[in-house]
């Protein structure tokens, strides 16, 4: 008994925050229907319906054409009535070019069925029937300023790809980690000197997120100057204490267990990264940082060890925050074109500049051989890409 | 008074664990990433598999062509939530006969099942040679597509749904490998994909909806059991010998799977 006014209780304040519109949110995810009836259930449940609902559009289908062949409705959210007034069980799709944006499959002869979808602004076809049938079309107009900002599950397909990508590079760079250890231990140090770009690409592709594993990325990736004692420091490990050794030192003999060391913290982060939960905010973040931070010092190739690996370097830091942008550019260009736009400039200069110092087995030059003009058009378009990702964080609104 | 103000803070902090309970977006960027990693691996063992049964094809070995056939598409059947994106993909590669005007003599029907008619019904590799080629470069155009695709969460989380659905609405005729009746090896492609995509979600369903969890969970062992009484060695009963009672049967539990899983958009807060 008393257990039951308890519940109504709950239900009563879930019916006056949908009153005042507040639990617009909430309600669509725990519909009331699944709590025990009650007096405040069936009022809050029409309320909701009255705020959510908008008219479905309808559209009929015969053997050979959609009535009307001919739609437009606003982006967003959008509920179709689709009516199957031909004789064989119907497939309607709604398509952007070859893709299936989405569909309703199964509508058998004489029935209708509802499709509520999201859409982007655009031009869109529709399917009517059989496959040689002619196309529909159907036109979303563009965004209102208060619905074009992106919700979290709007994020979820890019964040996705990118942990995709990152879960790939990953693999790869345990890989060639593992060649590049397996060089220098077998004293071919030739070998090692040309592994070592190869596979310091892989993890500087991934610097947007490495930083999130900070011992790992100390033990990795750190300089010398970041350790008290710098070269000589024995917390100085992975890539470039290895570099220092192989092309700068005489201390060769001594980087066997610094290369096992390597090849083990390559593995930890895999290990590790398949537990990592991703988040928008920190992989932007990551982003922004990465051309802020670490682009200048590769230009100018004060950040060089002896290696020369500067610009392939450089490259591969250019590829993985570009790997980011292109997943959210859709949602960059729908909240702020201009923005998106330039983001793609930059990315080609620093392309086309880069390009230019490739050597034909797919290397690149020290920085040093850089022309003055290319240094400067690549200094300019880091600087100006560095604050455009500054600035996507909150296009996107995230915190 | 009193009991009013209990009321409502019972009632919020109810409200509160609800919400708790709901899975974050967030959570859902593993399992949508993990799912591209399989459907990649799908497509690769696609183009792989596809290449030798079309060289069969093209050889004029009819006894290979056709004992490849039906354990090269379950790799199609498999990933269907993600294949059948591409439009004009799934129409060159799945589409049936009753799709295209003149059914088995439209120009336009190709793929598989065009495939499965010369192989199945005529008896012949005559003729096949350009479909094998084309269906060889369509799998390996899809292949493409997908690795620069990117997945939207509702398309996985109701892909499971769509896979079963169609099993239990049209497939479960006989209507897809109505040649080679080979019917049964989709139906278990269809549902380990389903269930591939149940698996990768379990983690979340089973916070923000426990009893659906584990009602899907019975749901597919129920069709699992159902599916395992046609197995024969490594392949599967023709489905001309199964009865119109045993379809019957698998019905019921198949229609019952789909439906539970068509909550699960809603459970993941994906609607």
């Amino acid at each position: 008994m008393n257990k039951s006014r308890i519940i109504l209780g709950g239900v009563a304040i879930i019916a006056l925050m949908v009153a005042v519109g507040g639990a617009t949110y909430f309600m669509a995810r725990h519909p009331v229907a699944s709590a025990p009836p009650a007096a405040g259930a069936s009022p809050a449940a029409s309320t909701q319906g009255a705020q959510s609902a908008t008219a479905a559009v309808n559209v009929n289908v015969t053997a050979s054409a959609c009535d009307p062949n001919e739609l437009t409705v606003p982006a967003g959210r959008v509920t179709f009535s689709i009516h199957n007034q031909g004789s064989r069980a119907l497939e309607w799709e709604i398509l952007n070019g070859v893709m299936v944006v989405d569909e309703r499959e199964n509508i058998a002869p004489g029935f209708s069925a509802k499709l509520t979808t999201r859409l982007e602004p655009g031009d869109y076809d529709i399917t009517c029937g059989l496959l040689s049938s002619p196309k529909g079309r159907l036109h979303v107009a563009a965004f209102d300023a208060a619905s074009a900002k992106p919700s979290q599950i709007d994020l979820i397909g890019p964040l996705a790809e990118y942990r995709v990508y990152a879960s790939y590079e990953i693999d790869a760079l345990v890989d060639d980690a593992k060649r590049f250890a397996d060089a220098v231990k077998s004293g071919d140090l030739d070998a090692a000197r040309a592994l070592f770009p190869v596979a310091h690409a892989h993890y500087a592709r991934l610097a947007p997120i490495a930083r999130l594993f900070p011992d790992l990325d100390r033990a990795i990736d750190s300089s010398a100057s970041e350790h008290d004692k710098k070269e000589a420091d024995p917390g100085f490990t992975g890539f470039h204490r290895l570099e220092w050794g192989l092309f700068a030192g005489s201390d060769s003999g001594n980087l066997d267990p610094l290369a096992d060391k390597l090849a083990a913290d390559v593995v930890a982060l895999q290990n590790r990264f398949e537990d990592f939960a991703m988040n928008p905010e920190p992989t932007i973040a990551g982003a922004a940082d990465v051309i802020g931070k670490t682009a200048l010092g590769r230009i100018s190739g004060e950040a060089d060890r002896g290696s020369g690996a500067d610009l392939s370097d450089l490259q591969a830091n250019v590829e993985g925050v570009k790997k980011i942008v292109d997943l959210f550019r859709p949602l960059i260009a729908r909240v702020d074109n201009p923005l998106s736009l330039a983001l793609a400039e930059d990315f080609s200069t620093i392309d086309a500049t880069l390009a230019k110092y490739r050597t034909a087995d797919g290397a690149y030059k020290p920085a040093a051989h850089l022309s003055a003009d290319d240094r400067a058009a690549l200094q300019n378009a880091t600087k100006k890409l560095a604050g455009e990702l500054a600035r996507v964080r909150g296009a996107l609104g995230l915190s | 008074m009193k009991s009013i103000r209990t009321a409502l803070l019972i009632g919020a902090s109810s409200l509160g664990l609800a919400l708790a309970a709901q899975a974050a977006p967030m959570d859902l960027v593993g399992p949508v990433s993990n799912y591209k990693i399989f459907v990649a691996k799908g497509v690769d063992r696609l183009v792989t598999t596809t290449a030798a049964f079309t060289a069969a094809v093209k050889a004029g070995d009819l006894k290979k062509a056709q004992a490849l056939y039906a354990p090269t598409r379950v790799n199609y059947e498999t990933i269907e939530p993600i294949a059948e994106l591409f439009n004009d993909l799934d129409g060159s590669i799945d589409s049936r006969a009753d799709d295209h005007e003149k059914k088995e003599a439209d120009d336009g029907f190709t793929g598989f099942h065009r495939i499965e008619y010369g192989l199945f019904e005529k008896k012949s590799t005559d003729g096949l040679a350009p479909l094998a080629d084309k269906l060889n470069k369509d799998v390996v155009e899809l292949q493409g597509r997908i690795k620069t695709l990117t997945i939207p969460p509702e398309k996985m989380v109701g892909g499971a749904a769509a896979l079963i659905e169609e099993v239990g609405k049209t497939k479960i005729t006989g209507e897809e490998d109505r040649y080679s009746h080979t019917d049964l090896y989709d139906f278990q492609a269809n549902v380990d994909g389903a269930k591939k995509i149940v698996d990768l979600l379990h983690p979340l369903t089973v916070k923000a909806d426990p009893a659906l969890s584990a009602a899907v969970d019975k749901n597919f062992a129920a069709v699992d059991g159902i599916l395992a009484k046609y197995k024969v060695g490594n392949g599967w009963q023709s489905y001309d010998k199964v009865t119109e009672a045993d379809r019957t049967a698998l019905k019921g539990p198949v229609t019952a799977l789909a439906e539970d899983l068509s909550k699960l958009r809603g459970a993941l807060g994906l609607n």
